[in-house]
């Protein structure tokens, strides 16, 4: 008893000094932080994804030259982006805050918005009109343009090329259609193939989206007025994501990883996404020739185009020490360099929504995957035609009330009351 | 009758233990995939084992987070166990109307979600970086102070108090031992069962812990084992053969204090009779 | 025994010897309440404060109770409300009893391979959650395997849409919740069960009680404390359920098994941030709970 006693005394005090001397060691090395930060010239930017934005910012930090530049990227999942973020900016201290740092193009009006101070406008940095104009409403604030424009989340309709084949259609039939020829043409592939037409998690609405911007239209309106009753396009993507539903072509998943493995193994024909998905279609390489991608299906409403958007971001720099050095990395990168975007396509597979960027040489290149295909050059001029929507504040509040009430419509609840009770609850919840 | 009723036992601790176990032995089969093989739920093992052990030693910096995690959890779980038995052994054995007061009003701490209270958290040791930076934001120290001291494990030491042979304090007292002497040679020893359940408690729980060290900690050399799996998570296309890796390296640890700290479990070991 | 004592108390005391007492008592808890006091009700007042406020992220304006009136109209909060009560009600209980069960099988010293059952029925408790998240969502997908098993047991006609169905989506969290913290209560228990006199159940033994009826009369009466601290941690555990419902589910299928801590989450960082709000929700949360263990308390019989 007694030996266990002190073998357990001995731990305790060992314990205490460990801590102590990490104690020390962390205070040192912070010192050495705060140092930095008075020079100015040690830039911080957070960003997600080792294969695609991160590689992004070291093939930018490449191309820059600039011998007094110093940037340390730090890679964080978006999720812990975003709650850091939140925490650090709503708490006023802005220490231990990046230089800049990555937001998804939906979520930038909410931060925009909730810290106005903490953001630093870099709109004489580089031209906000070289970028694509679907870009510019969800990076700009108050008439002020606070993030550089990064990737392009144009979607595209996957395909099979074979299980289409089997079904009787060819990529001329695919190309320019509307989402109810693609709701027909899924049935078609259903009956002759017994396949599923697409996955879908049914708690992502990113498909109802889609459709939506075809149209140029929102769950609010350019004023944030939420306009989900009498909404006709939502009504019609609503009509064809119940259609797909009750008729069975939709192979449901429940998370990232089986909605990967749904196309991986060749159980449905098509993926309807923003172009990212791309690299993770080609990942099973058993299915090379096997795909093809023609534009996104558009709704069936005068001037609704067959070009949408699913994703992207933009970077935004803060209003710290060393703002003016890393908005002039990023404007004599991203924001102006067209050799830049070319080894960007080439080296991380990443599209920009750089304009002048697709034409140059790296855009015109033939994926032998999906059977030389020019895809990148496909999406570049896709990019262009994707219509201006507002996202505003809210989606995501927006889309947690919906889902709710598009449970009910399932069910069979008419679309009428399903949008009105979802316009009255959203009222209620964001006045 | 006796017979069927061991078998019937041994049935249902079985069906049991391979619910339980079926997961992590999965886990580590799945270690041993290419990623789309684990998306597809592939139960049989793979080739590419050490294809991912590189993939996770050349994309992360393991070594650290898993100094830093331990580093962590070992402090917490003794500064815990010492701060929180001595609490809950003052409050049973010292009772008083007084303290049965305070006891009540610590344990309100335990009900209001981490969540609500991380802010003006993140704000006060904000505050605390302007006078004593060893211990403001960013330093492995701001990740654990807030967690050593929990009204979780008070009440957990109290409630075992409860059942602790009070007359043995009295015992104590006559053989002239100190107040403090009575708690560390007397309880200390007695009660080791109740040490290690909470040592492993809290090494789990600081092993696991995500939010605050997620906002707490900021530069990469910081990083913790929870953080660098949600990173690892969070790609567009995640690699679940290198996650799963992480994983099972991540689990090792704690599953590792279990099994030192559970021989004190054993029913009437010799320890108690020898000791 | 705790008769004896303040009996033998009583006699001993001189009022110096109590002041002693007293004072050297405060000393073993002094840390604990300055801790807490700085870490957690210091922040809470703060979250109380913050939660009588409402706005955008930093754009923050005092609104009275506003907030606590805007609960009673929010039906996300409304349903969150009762699902969580709803988790709370099924799987407590359930996981508490299978605990009890599980430490005082496991506790019989003549049962072979006690260590590997023990280790195996607590390994749920360290396998990372994320690791669990991604195997429950395979098992339970609609081509899972435990589908798979159903089906071939004839137990259902066609596969179950365990994740994506308002109502089973329910059950597999109770189920996820449960397999992963009864191997962790039971720890509670086993290591209470060793601090037990051994004597009192080889008196019962020699006195004909079967091992029910000193489960119920013996190990459930001593146990006491320990189950009412378990039940008490367990019912704030659930009631700031989030990690299984956020890794499993994501709340869905459409709000379907959203929880409390769920939603703080998503007014904190997933919509645009309204900390006032969500420290209104957080403070629900404090309420309910203090209600809730003042009935297990009294239920418990903890006060003498």
């Amino acid at each position: 008893m007694r030996k266990n006693f002190w073998l357990l005394m001995i731990a305790l005090l060992t314990a205490i000094v460990l801590a102590a001397c990490s104690g020390g060691d962390d205070g040192s090395g912070n010192a050495e932080e705060e140092d930095n930060g008075d020079d100015g010239s040690q830039i911080t930017a957070w960003a997600w994804d080792p294969n695609f934005n991160i590689a992004a910012l070291n093939l930018a930090k490449e191309h820059y030259d600039n011998e007094n530049f110093e940037m340390e990227i730090i890679e964080n999942a978006q999720d812990d982006i975003v709650q850091r973020l939140n925490t650090g900016l709503s708490s006023g201290t802005m220490k231990g805050m990046p230089n800049i740092v990555l937001i998804e193009d939906q979520r930038a009006q909410s931060f925009l918005q909730s810290y106005p101070d903490a953001f630093y406008a870099i709109g004489d940095y580089f031209n906000p009109e070289d970028f694509a104009d679907y870009k510019l409403a969800p990076t700009s604030f108050d008439g002020e343009q606070y993030g550089l424009p990064f990737d392009t989340g144009v979607t595209g309709f996957f395909y099979r090329t074979d299980y289409l084949e089997e079904a009787g259609y060819t990529h001329d039939d695919l190309v320019n259609i509307t989402w109810s020829e693609y709701v027909e043409i899924a049935k078609d592939v259903k009956e002759q193939t017994g396949q599923a037409m697409l996955s879908l998690d049914p708690n992502d609405l990113g498909i109802l989206r889609v459709m939506m911007q075809t149209t140029g239209t929102w769950y609010t309106s350019e004023d944030g007025t939420i306009q989900l009753e009498g909404n006709e396009p939502l009504q019609m993507a609503l009509e064809n994501y119940k259609e797909l539903m009750e008729n069975d072509l939709v192979k449901l998943s429940s998370d990232w990883s089986q909605y990967l493995a749904a196309f991986n193994s060749g159980d449905v024909a098509s993926v309807p996404a923003g172009n990212w998905i791309g690299p993770s279609v080609e990942a099973e390489e058993s299915q090379a020739g096997l795909w093809r991608v023609a534009p996104t299906p558009r709704l069936d409403m005068e001037g609704a185009a067959n070009a949408s958007n699913q994703g992207g971001s933009s970077f935004y720099v803060l209003n710290i020490d060393g703002k003016e050095a890393a908005a002039e990395f990023l404007g004599e990168t991203f924001g102006s360099n067209v050799e830049f975007y070319q080894d960007l396509v080439q080296e991380v597979g990443a599209i920009g929504t750089f304009k002048p960027a697709s034409e140059g040489d790296a855009y015109q290149f033939e994926n032998e995957f999906f059977n030389g295909q020019q895809v990148v050059y496909d999406f570049s001029q896709w990019m262009e035609e994707i219509p201006q929507v507002d996202y505003g504040m809210n989606t995501y509040g927006i889309e947690d009330i919906l889902s709710a009430e598009i449970q009910q419509y399932l069910d069979g609840k008419s679309l009428e009351d399903v949008l009105s009770d979802a316009q009255t609850q959203a009222e209620n919840q964001f006045k | 009758m006796k017979k069927i009723k061991r078998i019937f036992i041994y049935l249902f601790l079985s069906t049991a233990a391979i619910v339980s176990i079926f997961p992590f032995l999965w886990m580590i089969v799945s270690m041993t995939n290419k990623s789309v093989d684990v998306t597809r739920g592939k139960l049989t093992p793979g080739m590419h084992f050490i294809e991912n052990l590189n993939n996770l030693l050349e994309t992360t910096q393991i070594g650290i987070a898993l100094w830093n995690s331990f580093l962590i959890a070992v402090i917490t779980t003794v500064l815990t166990l010492l701060i929180g038995s001595l609490a809950g052994y003052g409050f049973e054995i010292y009772r008083s109307k007084g303290k049965d007061m305070i006891f009540n009003i610590l344990i309100l701490s335990m009900m209001i979600p981490f969540a609500a209270i991380m802010i003006p958290l993140y704000r006060l040791f904000g505050r605390i970086s302007a006078d004593a930076p060893f211990i403001g934001l960013d330093t492995l120290a701001a990740a654990f102070l807030p967690t050593i001291i929990t009204a979780f494990f008070i009440f957990f030491f109290r409630q075992n108090t409860k059942m602790f042979a009070k007359e043995l304090v009295e015992a104590g007292r006559i053989d002239g031992l100190s107040e403090l002497g009575i708690f560390f040679r007397i309880y200390l020893p007695t009660m080791k069962t109740t040490y290690a359940a909470a040592a492993i408690i809290a090494f789990m729980n600081s092993w696991n812990n995500y939010l605050w060290p997620l906002v707490v900690l900021q530069s990469p050399e910081n990083q913790t084992i929870p953080l660098l799996i949600s990173n690892l998570g969070a790609g567009y296309t995640p690699d679940y053969g290198v996650i799963m890796t992480a994983i099972v390296i991540a689990t090792l640890p704690t599953a590792l204090v279990f099994f030192l700290m559970q021989r004190h479990f054993v029913a009437g070991m010799m320890g108690s009779v020898k000791g | 025994m705790s008769q004896a004592n303040s009996h033998y108390t009583k006699q001993q005391s001189t009022f110096v010897q109590r002041f002693k007492k007293n004072y050297i008592g405060w000393l073993f808890i002094i840390l604990s309440v300055l801790g807490i006091g700085l870490f957690y009700f210091y922040p809470m007042v703060q979250a109380f404060l913050l939660s009588l406020q409402s706005g955008m992220g930093s754009n923050l304006e005092y609104v009275g109770l506003d907030n606590y009136i805007r609960l009673f109209n929010d039906p996300t909060f409304i349903t969150a409300l009762t699902n969580t009560i709803l988790y709370l009600l099924i799987q407590v209980p359930v996981m508490i009893v299978l605990a009890l069960i599980f430490s005082v099988l496991l506790n019989d010293p003549t049962l072979k391979f006690r260590g590997f059952f023990r280790t195996a029925i607590f390994l749920p408790a360290v396998t990372s959650l994320v690791a669990y998240a991604v195997i429950f969502k395979y098992l339970f997908g609609s081509d899972g395997l435990v589908n798979e098993f159903l089906l071939n047991f004839n137990l259902i006609s066609e596969p179950l849409n365990w994740l994506t169905d308002p109502f089973l989506a329910k059950i597999t969290i109770i189920i996820a919740i449960t397999w992963r913290w009864t191997g962790y209560n039971m720890i509670f228990y086993l290591s209470a069960l060793q601090n037990v006199d051994k004597s009192m159940y080889e008196a019962a033994r020699i006195d004909g009680a079967s091992p029910v009826q000193q489960f119920f009369f013996i190990t459930i009466p001593l146990l006491k404390p320990i189950i009412l601290f378990t039940s008490i941690v367990s019912t704030i555990g659930t009631l700031q359920l989030f990690d299984e419902v956020m890794n499993i589910t994501s709340g869905g299928p459409g709000n379907a098994t959203m929880t409390i801590s769920m939603y703080i989450y998503n007014l904190s960082f997933e919509y645009t941030p309204d900390f006032g709000y969500a420290a209104t929700v957080s403070y629900v949360i404090l309420i309910l709970v203090v209600i809730l263990s003042f009935i297990q308390f009294k239920l418990g019989g903890d006060r003498e």
